[in-house]
């Protein structure tokens, strides 16, 4: 699987807590849930930590052709 | 006045100067009238008796070239640039020395604003009747937005605002920055096409700045042009143009209207503080999730086991009162209670006597009582 975006990283994340929060999950679920979240964690995390974002020029002649 | 011909090998022949002469005559029958256009090369020395400037047509481009006596124009005073739109009041006149036509002008009047007010008004209103402002075509922005689209003028601070707004609150913003002319003649299509452009770059969200400025600097973002760019935008369009009170139709037809360049920028990025936060609370609540359902699922287990080992005993405790019950109802039964009452039970051979025909005199009998036993001789 790729990696997912932080915007659906921070999704998935906060629906595992709900479906934590919910309490019907099995012991089984229970630890995958948990293993995920920690992982999804650690993607947002890293993406907003040190990630610099670029910033780029149009040629100026673009508007005038 | 009249103009000769010579006759050369039976055909009328004109001198250039002739010519040009009769055509200059014809010419000021024109009368004298009110032309719009937008000024441009303008030439102005001080030691010419003249100043010269071209008028052009916004819509296609039509020029005519206008003369007028230096002194008049300067007594004007109007400090007219390129590009600004103007009325001028004058009549055709040929430059007989080259043949060329201009308009002769005798005064110019700035385009008036309320010219401007009543055109705006009216495309404001048409616009507005195709649908372009509705609410209903507002896009949302992205809540991260990839590549963030800005459209700007080359030297704005308008520029420099939103760039460092958009990387202070959001470092790993990506932005293509597509520098527009901002005012002027130039400015709508440029601006137009810089929005095309930009989306066909991948920009998923269009911020368009420019710092305050006149009204007629502004212009350029109420024209058709630039609305129609902004209304068929594929992506969100935020409009950040000039200051809180001013409303230029690319705001209207904007998906989010910023009051600032600055507050675009807040608009556009989320905020890595808060989303660091965000995340944080959001693992607190992930672990304290995890830990109570696990709580939960040990608790079931604890209780479980505890009524496992429970039961044995529960079962013998049970039995044991079972048994009770049963003693209690036969010590109901019992006649020990009655002895303790003074009764007595008394026994011949024969058993226990019920009546005075089971003894004789000198028979020996057994009575028993509540605490025991003696023997008696019936009498």
């Amino acid at each position: 699987m790729s990696e997912p975006t932080f915007e659906a990283a921070s999704k998935e994340l906060e629906q595992i807590v709900e479906r934590l929060e919910r309490g019907d999950a099995g012991i089984d679920e229970l630890t995958k849930l948990w293993e995920r979240g920690e992982e999804l964690y650690r993607i947002c995390a890293e993406k907003l930590e040190g990630v610099r974002g670029k910033i780029e020029e149009l040629s100026r002649t673009a508007g005038e052709s | 006045m009249k103009v000769e011909a010579t006759e050369v090998d039976g055909r009328k022949v004109y001198t250039v100067r002739a010519f040009n002469k009769g055509v200059a005559t014809w010419l000021n029958r024109l009368p004298t009238l009110w032309v719009e256009g937008e000024v441009t090369e303008l030439r102005r020395q001080d030691r010419w008796a003249s100043v010269f400037f071209t008028l052009k047509d916004p819509e296609d481009g039509a020029c005519l070239a206008a003369q007028m006596p230096r002194g008049q124009f300067d007594a004007l005073q109007l400090g007219l640039a390129d590009g600004e739109r103007v009325h001028v009041f004058g009549r055709a006149e040929l430059y007989e020395q080259r043949g060329e036509l201009r308009l002769k002008v005798l005064t110019i009047e700035r385009f008036g604003l309320g010219a401007h007010l009543a055109a705006l008004e009216r495309l404001k209103a048409a616009l507005a009747a195709e649908g372009l402002f509705a609410t209903a075509r507002k896009q949302p922005l992205p809540r991260f937005p990839r590549l963030i689209g800005l459209v700007t003028g080359n030297d704005a601070a308008a520029k420099r605002d939103v760039l460092t707004h958009i990387v202070q609150r959001f470092p790993p913003a990506n932005v293509l920055v597509a520098e527009t002319y901002v005012q002027g003649p130039r400015a709508a299509v440029s601006i137009a096409t810089a929005i095309g452009d930009l989306c066909r770059r991948g920009a998923d969200v269009i911020v368009l700045a420019r710092g305050g400025g006149s009204f007629e600097d502004l212009l350029p973002f109420s024209d058709e042009r630039v609305v129609r760019a902004v209304a068929s935008c594929t992506v969100p369009v935020v409009s950040a143009v000039g200051h809180e009170q001013d409303t230029p139709l690319c705001d209207l037809a904007a998906d989010v209207r910023a009051s600032t360049p600055t507050a675009a920028a807040r608009i556009v990025v989320p905020d890595i503080e808060e989303l660091r936060e965000q995340l944080e609370r959001v693992r607190t609540a992930l672990h304290r999730g995890a830990h109570r359902a696990s709580e939960r699922h040990a608790q079931r287990l604890t209780s479980a086991h505890e009524r496992l080992r429970r039961a044995p005993l529960l079962a013998l405790e049970r039995k044991r009162a079972r048994l009770d019950t049963l003693h209690a109802r036969l010590g109901a039964l019992s006649p020990v209670a009655t002895l303790e009452r003074g009764y007595a039970i008394v026994r011949g051979d024969d058993g226990v006597i019920r009546s005075t025909e089971q003894v004789e005199p000198g028979d020996a009998v057994s009575i028993r009582v509540a605490d025991g036993s003696f023997g008696a001789t019936a009498e």
